[in-house]
């Protein structure tokens, strides 16, 4: 799948149109598209733990939170660099994600959901409650930019670029991984875990790595976060978090793996579109309204076209494929 | 000189009060066609479960090569060089027929996480491998020409010799098949005897679970009979039709 | 003030919460067991008791009214949510009920947000406001109103549930679902009963609750998710959701009162995934095995 002279056509137009869009729009399109490249990373780990790995872990937005808050409070302290300050924070959330999750992974469907749901809320509390070290509630402040050596991230493009290549790393490296051997490993569990034993897979193992991976990932992109904000709180990966990457997983279809990141410029695109329109006649815009028009898209979503855009995309690519006489049957 | 493969002691499993194995004991030699047969509910998809790790014995050892292999888990009796089908075939509906084979072949390669991940030229030589190995193992049960299918597009045969092949893949010494031959049309059934005495003269030791008589008694060198968990009886296809307790196992207790 | 006064004190704000909690358990269980639905906005019904309620107070209408009102608007609209959100599903699955259900109970949160600010609000006492002393710990008569409503609604399920038809009906339903389909019950009517039934209880809970800590957008969340604790651990029975949350209730009162009050929360929750990880671990070590 990697190799087709189609997939290479296609992640070229993509890296190309990436690139050029800082030279073509102006410092308000970066900053949204920037954002969707933070969400959308985000976004990828969280859909390939629900739909390819059957895995319903309700806590990315958790690791997102502590990597950014680790390395802020580093930075911040001056006990280490920024970007010295991610790895640790890497490091923190890849321990934590493999002490919580050996238990809780055997948990399963829902179960599994309301726990994460849980370690999600007890997190931010705590994190709240924390004053002197994180800052509390009012947030951690003060954080600096991003900086190798004497390079120092200060503009948006700046930013923008480094969590793109962020995101399209993450990309590359998860389409990489479910195209070899341990994606086979992780479809078979998630169709028969029976089947998947009995052929020598080491399931809660595996669920175990995926787990981990995809929390380390959010971790990463968590402190780009928040060495691009200069501020954290936590607030930023509560419950309105959740929603919102639920909704670009439904929005964009969690089939495929490109579709949670389609899902992430359609939810930010739309969100500015709400903003700019509604944003006179509704008396406040927060966290929480938004998530109120993402609860009506989800709704809508999973009862009309529960396969999202990259199923409806896929779904019409492969009629078309059938009409043309190119596909068998 | 016989050997034994797999030597099964005084095995038991219950679920609460129902015991599904009862003080089950039997010895499997080394390239031998051995078949399990009994009435239904009497214990035999849960005896390959137990033997195959699924589930592990309340009571019992099981002893694999000289081995012992009581209460190990499936995916490490897998990679010891046991393979296995089941009743329900239990494919994996996302993979193509190849990739499901592949899968069969997990414990023949090595990379890792980070090696898939970054795409090293490790994992992709690795890669390569496999699928042919895969290929091949496709080959010996004759579905080649599916390769690249979805599993949900074959007739229930050919699921089932999917099944097989990517029992195969494990490159296994002892292949438990879970009602290979149910349901399947005759000519169906005659492909399989050949593969399976292809398969015995390649090496590998056969424990076929069945419900399907002629299939079973003209293919086996030794026939065991389970019914409610205990072993009834045991011998030749010859010696186990005329046993009195099979019959009556069967037919119910006047014949 | 003494420790026994203190002890005392928690113990009747933890058995107030404890009630709460097994009403609004209650309220999951009937929905999960008769339509395997996690209903997410439970916490929200609560919630909107109480804010309806007050909004209606705001509006000038008397006490009863207002309560009256709330009650069906509450019942309303988990109706509603019922035969628009869960009806038409096609592709019925929990977790696809579970992502519904949450984002219906964020558009409920945000619409209140929207509709009413986000000051908690609160309506007076309706049970009077007299304080009874006891052994140097206070509470107001509301608190018995808490408790008495508690012990109300278990008694008005059990008696509905076991004596009359259609209560027996619900139970049978909720234990074999085609087997009650095929000898005539539609099971669909009672998913839109059940439904309503659950939001007219939350809503009740969320009034009763509401002069004592107070309503506003985001209660309905953590108190609702602490419903379903008590419903998980009491392992989706009356008797078992109720033991469950008043032993809930009584932790988070001792908790935030002898260790700190911020964290209240999070032991319920912590409860909860321990509850649930040690459930696992129960399983594995009974049986011996690994089943699919």
């Amino acid at each position: 799948m990697n190799g087709t002279p189609r997939q290479k056509l296609l992640w070229l137009i993509l890296i190309t149109v990436i690139v050029a869009i800082p030279f073509v729009t102006g410092s308000y399109v970066v900053g949204v598209m920037c954002f969707v490249a933070i969400f959308g990373g985000l976004a990828l780990g969280m859909g390939l733990l629900l739909e390819q790995a059957g895995m319903f872990s309700l806590a990315h937005p958790t690791w997102f939170g502590l990597g950014g808050y680790v390395s802020g409070i580093l930075a911040v302290r001056g006990i280490a660099p920024p970007w010295l300050g991610s790895i640790f924070g890497a490091v923190f959330v890849g321990l934590i994600s493999y002490i919580i999750g050996a238990p809780l992974l055997r948990l399963k469907g829902y179960y599994l959901a309301c726990a994460t749901f849980g370690l999600l809320l007890i997190v931010e509390v705590a994190l709240g409650q924390l004053g002197p070290l994180t800052g509390g509630n009012e947030g951690l402040m003060g954080i600096p930019p991003l900086s190798f050596g004497t390079f120092a991230l200060e503009t948006d493009v700046h930013y923008y670029y480094l969590s793109w290549v962020l995101c399209l790393g993450c990309l590359r490296f998860l389409y990489n991984l479910m195209d070899s051997r341990m994606g086979r490993a992780i479809k078979s569990f998630n169709d028969s875990e029976v089947a998947a034993r009995s052929m020598g897979i080491n399931v809660p193992r595996y669920k175990l790595k995926v787990f981990i991976l995809t929390a380390v990932m959010a971790s990463m992109i968590g402190s780009v976060y928040t060495f691009y904000l200069r501020f954290m709180q936590p607030s930023i990966f509560g419950f309105p978090l959740l929603v919102e990457l639920v909704t670009m997983i439904i929005i964009g279809g969690g089939k495929t793996l490109y579709g949670p990141l389609l899902g992430a410029f359609v939810v930010m695109w739309l969100r500015e579109a709400i903003h700019l329109t509604l944003g006179g006649l509704l008396p406040r815009m927060s966290a929480q309204v938004d998530a109120l028009f993402f609860g009506i898209i989800i709704i809508v979503i999973l009862i009309f076209m529960p396969g999202g855009l990259s199923g409806w995309i896929d779904g019409f690519l492969y009629f078309g494929r059938k009409v043309f006489g190119r596909t068998d049957g | 000189m016989d050997d034994i493969l797999l030597h099964v002691r005084g095995l038991s499993k219950h679920f609460g009060g129902i015991k599904a194995v009862d003080e089950v004991t039997c010895a499997i030699k080394n390239r031998s066609i051995i078949s399990m047969i009994g009435p239904n509910g009497a214990g035999k998809s849960t005896f390959i479960n137990v033997v195959s790790g699924i589930y592990s014995p309340d009571v019992g050892r099981v002893y694999f090569q000289g081995e012992e292999i009581t209460g190990v888990r499936a995916h490490e009796i897998a990679a010891k060089g046991i393979g296995r089908t089941f009743q329900l075939e239990e494919l994996f509906g996302s993979l193509s027929v190849l990739e499901n084979v592949m899968v069969g072949c997990h414990t023949r390669s090595r990379s890792d996480v980070l090696a898939c991940g970054f795409s090293l030229p490790s994992a992709r030589s690795e890669e390569r491998r496999v699928r042919d190995e895969a290929m091949e193992c496709l080959k010996e049960v004759g579905l080649e020409q599916r390769a690249h299918d979805s599993i949900s597009r074959l007739p229930l045969g050919e699921r089932k010799l999917v099944g097989v092949a990517r029992a195969l893949g494990m490159k296994p010494r002892l292949l438990m098949l879970d009602e290979p031959a149910g349901g399947r049309a005759a000519h169906e059934v005659e492909r399989l005897v050949r593969l399976i005495y292809t398969l015995r003269d390649r090496g590998i030791t056969l424990f076929i679970v069945e419900h399907n008589m002629p299939f079973v008694m003209s293919l086996s060198e030794r026939v065991i009979v389970l019914d409610e968990g205990r072993k009834i009886a045991e011998g030749t296809p010859d010696e186990v039709r005329a046993s009195e307790e099979v019959i009556k196992a069967y037919l119910g207790e006047e014949v | 003030m003494t420790l026994l006064s203190q002890i005392i004190q928690y113990a009747i704000s933890g058995i107030t919460s404890g009630s709460i909690y097994a009403v609004i358990g209650i309220c999951w269980s009937l929905v999960y067991l008769i339509t395997k639905v996690l209903n997410f906005t439970t916490g929200e019904f609560v919630m909107l008791g109480g804010m309806l309620t007050w909004g209606f107070r705001g509006a000038g209408f008397g006490l009863i009214p207002s309560v009256l009102f709330a009650i069906s608007i509450t019942i309303l609209i988990s109706m509603i949510l019922e035969r628009i959100a869960i009806r038409p599903v096609r592709f019925p699955s929990e977790m696809t009920y579970m992502m519904i259900t949450i984002a219906a109970a964020s558009v409920i949160k945000g619409v209140v947000l929207l509709g009413w600010g986000s000051e908690t609000r609160t309506i007076p006492a309706f049970f009077g406001t007299e304080v009874i002393h006891l052994f140097g710990a206070t509470m107001t008569s509301q608190i018995l109103c808490v408790l008495g409503l508690l012990v109300i609604v278990t008694l008005g399920l059990s008696l509905f549930l076991n004596r009359t038809l259609f209560g027996k009906a619900l139970r049978a339903s909720a234990i074999n679902v085609t087997g009650a389909s095929l000898v005539g019950i539609d099971i669909s009517r009672f998913r839109f009963f059940c439904f309503g039934l659950a939001g007219g209880l939350g809503a009740i809970t969320g009034i009763v609750i509401t002069p004592i800590t107070f309503t506003g957008y985001e209660v309905g969340m953590l108190t609702g998710l602490k419903g379903l604790v008590a419903a998980i651990v009491g392992g989706w029975t009356m008797t078992g959701t109720m033991v469950a949350a008043l032993m809930l209730g009584l932790l988070e009162g001792f908790g935030a009162g002898f260790i700190s009050a911020g964290l209240k929360d999070v032991f319920s929750l912590l409860v909860m995934i321990l509850f649930l990880i040690v459930r696992t671990m129960d399983f594995a070590l009974w049986r011996g095995s690994v089943m699919r």
